[in-house]
């Protein structure tokens, strides 16, 4: 594993994955209670060659543990550690971590076939890890059928019969969740999703805005403390998918849920997630609070151009050395993207790399879009990253 | 007990307001027995022991194939709409699950059986003058080890749909219902009461049915979640 000399994981990070061979692992410095995220951004092969022969190795590898200690568990809604799954020797995800916090959107992105609805079945119990541990809400959902009452689930296909009412389908559900006074929860819900005057219409007549709705009303039926949505969106008009954002926002201030929502829809995910992990070739490439991962917090992204590639090595080093600096992602042969811990330190900045002889082109303060972030993490996985 | 009570009652909801299946069921309920009941009227010489025992073998056929019928709608159309994944999710046993769809499935199935088991009497009461109503073992027959096997019958080919990929299905399905038809003759042949209906025959035949129920519960411990999501279309 290689990291910048001065760039050291926060202390009492739990042992969670290492970059993949070949990537350069960027650990931003981050509060206690933001910690276990980071971004894992493969540089281009002929620069890993540069950077690690000028940098120390931190030793050799530990092996893994994958154990959750009982105080991330209590304060995270969702645990993954060093998961992997394959398919017919197909490795589908590789060494996959995260962690969702109680009360947050997470949105889990990444393009179809990345992964994403494995995680969630491995999440629920329905396919089994070949590597690393999954919990939700402490418990392994695979062998806890009690713990699956707490964990609402809206996959594509909504859950739902077609030739049974609005109302008859989530009668059912709430018979199997044992949901207290049903008539009057299900009431609240189709008020709820706008379907008061269709309750008693079978689900088979309903557009698929319609069955969508319905489908999120029948997750959150039970009042789950985790809900999982899986592509909630896919195959909506505008109209629709902007009435189940909306929803999903309501539940997640009103009903106090952590959302776990599966998306390729980048702005649906900038819209309401709190945080995000980008999965691409099975393996996360970058995982923080949306604020931090588009440079919009207090942690301003600076990009510095270099006026001399050769410089490139020298400026790590330089900035591996600086307290104000959070994190650098090498971007290019003569980018660099610091993330400062200090948002007025860029003259600061500056000024320690002329003074160590680096010369400068340009500084420029900058925030990425998620969509940015989510393109470099793609390109990242396409160059072999995975 | 109460999430076993859920499934079984949806399950026979949808299961009666399947009108496909239901008219499937209903034409084979009528038209099978009132063929066989020319049959056995014309074959037995009014021999009032052995219209029962002819009546006794239709009923038993007939419960074992409308269990076919109707699990087509309760665990193959879960799967082939992937609603079963949401169904897994539920704080509800993969095994409870299929014993409330089994019950689910095995109430109408009988119900068309019974109807179907009158019918053919009245067809065989039309066309001889033998008093059927005489025979207790039938009424055993039809109250004790028909429903077994409708039980026997769909939760097998329940738990081998929920194990099994559409087209495995597809192809075991008519395997399924014609390996029961070969093992109730089997046991009839073997049985120390033979063909017909006796005391000894009635209770191997349910022995074998509760045997079988058994071993279709086993087979459902042994088939985990991913089996099932993994062969969903």
């Amino acid at each position: 594993m290689w990291s910048l000399p001065g760039f050291t994981a926060p202390s009492g990070e739990p042992p969670g994955p290492g970059p993949s061979p070949g990537t350069l692992r960027f650990l931003a410095w981050v509060p206690p209670a933001r910690k276990n995220r980071w971004l894992d951004i493969p540089l281009p092969k002929t620069e890993i060659h540069d950077t690690t022969r000028s940098c120390a190795r931190t030793g050799p590898e530990t092996p893994r543990h994958h154990a959750i200690p009982a105080e991330a568990a209590a304060m995270n809604a969702v645990e993954v550690r060093g998961l992997s799954r394959s398919f017919e020797g197909r490795a589908v995800l590789s060494d996959v971590s995260f962690t969702v916090r109680h009360g947050e959107v997470f949105g889990y992105l990444g393009p179809n076939g990345a992964g994403k609805t494995t995680t969630i079945r491995i999440l629920l119990g329905l396919l089994a890890p070949d590597a690393g541990v999954v919990r939700v809400l402490g418990r392994d959902l695979a062998v806890d059928d009690a713990a699956r009452a707490r964990v609402g689930v809206l996959f594509e296909n909504n859950g739902l019969s077609d030739r049974m009412s609005a109302a008859a389908n989530l009668a059912y559900y709430a018979g199997l969740y044992g949901v207290p006074d049903p008539a009057e929860r299900i009431d609240d819900l189709l008020t709820l999703v706008g379907l008061t005057d269709r309750r008693d219409d079978l689900v088979g007549t309903f557009s698929t805005g319609m069955k969508r709705r319905l489908g999120i009303a029948r997750a959150i039926l039970h009042r789950p403390e985790v809900v999982f949505l899986d592509e909630p969106t896919s195959g909506l008009d505008p109209g629709a998918q902007r009435m189940v954002r909306d929803l999903i926002l309501d539940l997640s201030r009103r009903e106090e849920m952590t959302v776990f929502l599966n998306s390729h829809h980048l702005d649906e995910v900038q819209r309401i997630s709190t945080s995000v992990a980008i999965l691409a070739g099975g393996r996360i490439r970058a995982f923080d609070s949306l604020e931090n991962l588009t440079g919009a917090s207090d942690r301003p992204t600076v990009t510095v151009t270099l006026a001399d590639p050769d410089d490139r090595v020298r400026a790590c080093e330089t900035i591996a050395g600086l307290a104000f600096v959070a994190g650098c992602d090498p971007g290019g042969s003569t980018l660099l993207h610091c993330t400062l811990a200090d948002p007025g330190a860029t003259p600061d900045l500056i000024a320690a790399l002329v003074g160590a002889g680096i010369r400068i082109e340009e500084v420029r303060r900058s925030s990425r879009s998620l969509e940015e972030i989510y393109l470099e993490a793609l390109r990242s996985a396409e160059g072999g990253g995975a | 007990m109460k999430t076993f009570g859920v499934i079984a009652g949806r399950e026979i909801w949808l299961a009666l307001r399947n009108r496909g299946v239901v008219i499937t069921a209903l034409i084979f309920a009528l038209w099978f027995p009132v063929m066989s009941a020319v049959g056995i009227a014309a074959g037995t010489d009014g021999d009032a022991a052995a219209v029962a025992g002819g009546i006794a073998a239709i009923a038993l056929l007939v419960g074992v194939f409308m269990g076919y019928i109707f699990c087509s709608d309760a665990f193959l159309r879960e799967k082939r709409d992937g609603t079963i994944e949401t169904l897994l999710c539920t704080p509800v046993s993969l095994r409870r699950i299929w014993e409330g769809k089994t019950v689910g499935v095995a109430v109408p199935a009988y119900l068309v059986t019974l109807l179907s088991a009158v019918v053919t009497a009245a067809t065989v009461s039309a066309l001889t003058d033998v008093a059927i109503a005489t025979e207790p073992l039938l009424y055993l027959h039809l109250a004790v080890v028909v429903p077994i096997w409708v039980v026997a019958s769909a939760g097998f080919i329940g738990a081998a749909q929920l194990a099994l990929g559409m087209r495995e299905n597809q192809i075991l399905g008519f395997v399924f219902i014609f390996g029961f038809i070969f093992l109730i003759v089997a046991l009839q042949e073997v049985s120390p009461g033979g063909p017909g209906l006796s005391v000894m025959t009635e209770a191997v035949l349910a022995a074998a049915g509760i045997a079988l129920v058994a071993l279709a519960r086993f087979i459902v411990g042994k088939v985990t979640k991913e089996r099932i999501v993994r062969t969903i279309p």
